[in-house]
């Protein structure tokens, strides 16, 4: 995977977190805290290791901690695939 | 899923479930993370109406998440940890009153370390008549991790299994892996026991499980880091160690607490593994019986023998 946009993200974890509750995409709402989705932290860490996979990049461990929306989550993944692009 | 972080606003480190009724006393449970709170409405409900229920939540303590996830920028001790406890049971006591029948701390796991760190950091007529401890390993140096942050791979995986178990209402049971396989080899080979249990979805990937399994061994590495340099004192009140029948260590009757049990300890054990006591109701049935009572005598009933 190469240089992510926050958007592309985005619709990836919508996508994921949507299969993963049964629901439609739309009805996730990117600015929701995660801990207010319907989902435990075994979820959510399964999730967050698939990403590492698809990006190509491992995620900071306090990655969902500090960025606890998938809004939040995204722009900042996007600034690391950024970061990690402009080093490779 | 990772709790907002709010470095404005104290944690909330106390849930009360109910309040005890009029001369009755209650029970405080600390509960160390790694399963969701809420599982203790099962001991709540298991236990006398009358007896308050509250539970002193460690997940509601940032630093305590930022141990695990960057334990290099960590200066977080037991003994702050305490601290916080400390407040929260004495801010609950005084809301409460202290004129009841007195209370029982119930620690699970690492819980059953700082409810006994808690206790003896309370002044005399403050403590809680026993502190009861749920398959929790003593802080002793019997169980202490010398070799830098290493801890058996086998053991952790075994209890990884009995972790995801757990979250499904499922069993798994470890396949034997090959000797000499890594760590990679061995979540493969797990990831497939639990799918085939139920524990995880088909189509769970092994980039998925791996995550997840770090965050797990985080958490127990924090553990061992926080207990390393901690020298409990020895117990003033009576403790009870319940454990799993599956248990975390199955050999140790007492796991470790004799050494610290200055009024002495007994030990019992309760249905399922370290992670279902807390789930099965089964297991919440028989902890509940074992938790002294805190009933005043009027409210006892006394069956008299048939005739």
């Amino acid at each position: 995977m190469g240089k992510v946009t926050a958007d592309e993200v985005q619709k990836w974890l919508i996508d994921k977190i949507a299969e993963r509750l049964g629901e439609q995409p739309s009805a996730i709402p990117p600015g929701q805290y995660f801990d207010e989705l319907d989902m435990d932290s075994t979820e959510a860490l399964i999730i967050a290791g698939e990403m590492e996979s698809w990006l190509g990049f491992e995620l900071g461990t306090t990655a969902l901690w500090y960025h606890p929306t998938i809004e939040a989550l995204s722009a900042h993944i996007a600034e690391e695939s950024a970061r990690h692009g402009a080093t490779a | 899923m990772a709790r907002r972080p709010d470095a404005t606003s104290p944690p909330k480190l106390l849930l009360r479930h109910r309040d005890a009724a009029p001369g009755a006393g209650t029970v405080y449970a600390v509960h160390p993370g790694a399963l969701p709170v809420g599982l203790w409405t099962g001991l709540s409900g298991a236990l006398p109406p009358e007896t308050g229920f509250a539970v002193l939540d460690l997940g509601a303590v940032p630093e305590y998440g930022e141990a695990a996830l960057a334990p290099e920028s960590s200066r977080l001790t037991i003994d702050h940890l305490i601290d916080l406890l400390t407040t929260a049971y004495r801010a609950d006591r005084d809301r409460t009153g202290a004129d009841d029948a007195g209370t029982v701390l119930v620690g699970w796991s690492f819980g059953g370390v700082l409810a006994h760190g808690l206790t003896e950091r309370l002044e005399p007529r403050e403590r809680p008549l026993s502190v009861v401890l749920l398959d929790s390993i003593a802080p002793t140096d019997a169980y202490q991790h010398t070799e830098g942050d290493e801890i058996d791979p086998s053991l952790v995986l075994r209890w990884f299994a009995m972790f995801l178990g757990a979250r499904r209402g499922a069993e798994v049971r470890p396949s034997p892996v090959p000797d000499g396989a890594d760590a990679e080899a061995a979540l493969t080979v797990l990831l497939a026991d639990a799918i085939g249990a139920g524990a995880l979805p088909p189509g769970t990937p092994l980039s998925g499980v791996r995550k997840l399994f770090e965050a797990y061994t985080a958490g127990l590495l924090r553990n061992n880091r926080l207990t390393a340099p901690y020298r409990p004192a020895p117990a003033t009140v009576p403790l009870v160690q319940i454990k799993a029948g599956d248990s975390l260590i199955p050999t140790d009757p007492t796991l470790g607490w004799e050494e610290l049990a200055g009024r002495g300890i007994s030990a019992h054990s309760a249905p399922g593994d370290h992670y279902t006591m807390l789930i099965r109701p089964d297991a919440s049935q028989a902890i509940a019986g074992l938790v002294p009572p805190l009933r005043p005598a009027h409210l006892v009933s006394t069956r008299r023998p048939s005739p």
